[in-house]
């Protein structure tokens, strides 16, 4: 890839109340909504949400494409991740997200790379790294 | 947890290739992927995505907000948001996010407030305040 900027862009449309319609490269389609209980809609993502879920796709992103480098190969991976919204000064912030990934593999021989994996996934997160809170990663990885 | 603080949980699961699945309880399941700049498929929704929707819908959101406390209403809001991804020190990074925004109202007398709710929104947007980048608002209201 160029050393050009890469551009992502999105499109919001209001779909009344205080529902949106995000729509990315024209047609897909994610309904969002604000995240205070009293007025949500159970069924739509708040923009928190969206933002806590970009920060564990990334990490995601990362670990696969890290591993593909290394060669390795794992059996599955899940991540939960938690991100806490807090009052800073006047306005909220969210000042920490939590990531607890787990990785199964299938042989101990390659758990250090996968380790390693999971370290280089955390530090190069594109999207984390463009957050001002700290990330932490809790890891877990078995053999099944 | 106090009135100050709130939690917001997501869950990744890897499905295959650079592919996975976003899970956020009682809301519809999102497919994630690496973006296609980045050696992923096409025509699913990146992290990148998601960081930039985040941004922009907690934007729109935190409108909403403000035209309900100064009582007025506006009818349509839409924003396109654009987020730039270049090279930095540590790989990747948000450089930029451009959010241009477009709200139409029904009286010449509601322009100014509109204005000013979308001023307040860009202050006080929470997701735009967790994030390091610079965020640009090119704001337009106009009487339909």
């Amino acid at each position: 890839m160029s050393e050009e900027p890469t551009l992502f862009p999105v499109n919001l449309v209001w779909a009344g109340g205080k529902n949106g319609e995000v729509s990315i490269k024209g047609d897909i389609k994610i309904r969002t909504g604000p995240s205070t209980s009293s007025e949500n809609e159970p069924s739509v993502h708040s923009p928190e949400e969206l933002f806590v879920a970009s920060a564990a796709v990334c990490y995601m992103n990362g670990f696969v494409n890290f591993s593909e480098r290394m060669h390795i190969e794992f059996h599955s991976f899940n991540c939960d991740a938690v991100g806490i919204l807090e009052k800073v000064g006047r306005s909220y912030e969210i000042t920490k997200i939590e990531m607890n990934a787990r990785v199964e593999i299938i042989s101990e021989d390659i758990r250090d790379r996968i380790s390693r994996a999971l370290e280089l996934a955390a530090k190069y997160c594109f999207v984390g790294n463009s957050m001002k809170c700290p990330i932490e990663h809790k890891t877990e990885i078995i053999v099944i | 947890m106090s009135e100050e603080s709130h939690e917001y949980f997501v869950k990744i699961d890897w499905t295959h290739d650079r592919v996975g699945d976003l899970t956020i309880e009682g809301k519809p399941k999102v497919q994630i992927a690496t973006p296609p700049e980045f050696e992923g498929p096409e025509g699913i929704i990146s992290p990148e995505d998601l960081f930039v929707a985040a941004a922009t819908s907690c934007f729109m959101t935190t409108f909403i907000t403000f035209t309900k406390k100064m009582r007025f209403e506006f009818k349509a809001f839409s924003c396109e948001g654009q987020g730039m991804l270049a090279r930095v020190e540590k790989g990747f990074e948000f450089t930029k996010l451009i959010l241009r925004s477009k709200v139409a109202v029904d009286s010449e007398e509601l322009v100014s407030k509109a204005e000013r709710a979308l001023e307040l929104a860009e202050k006080y947007c929470l997701v735009s305040n967790s994030m390091k980048c610079q965020i640009e608002h090119e704001n337009e209201v106009t009487v339909e």
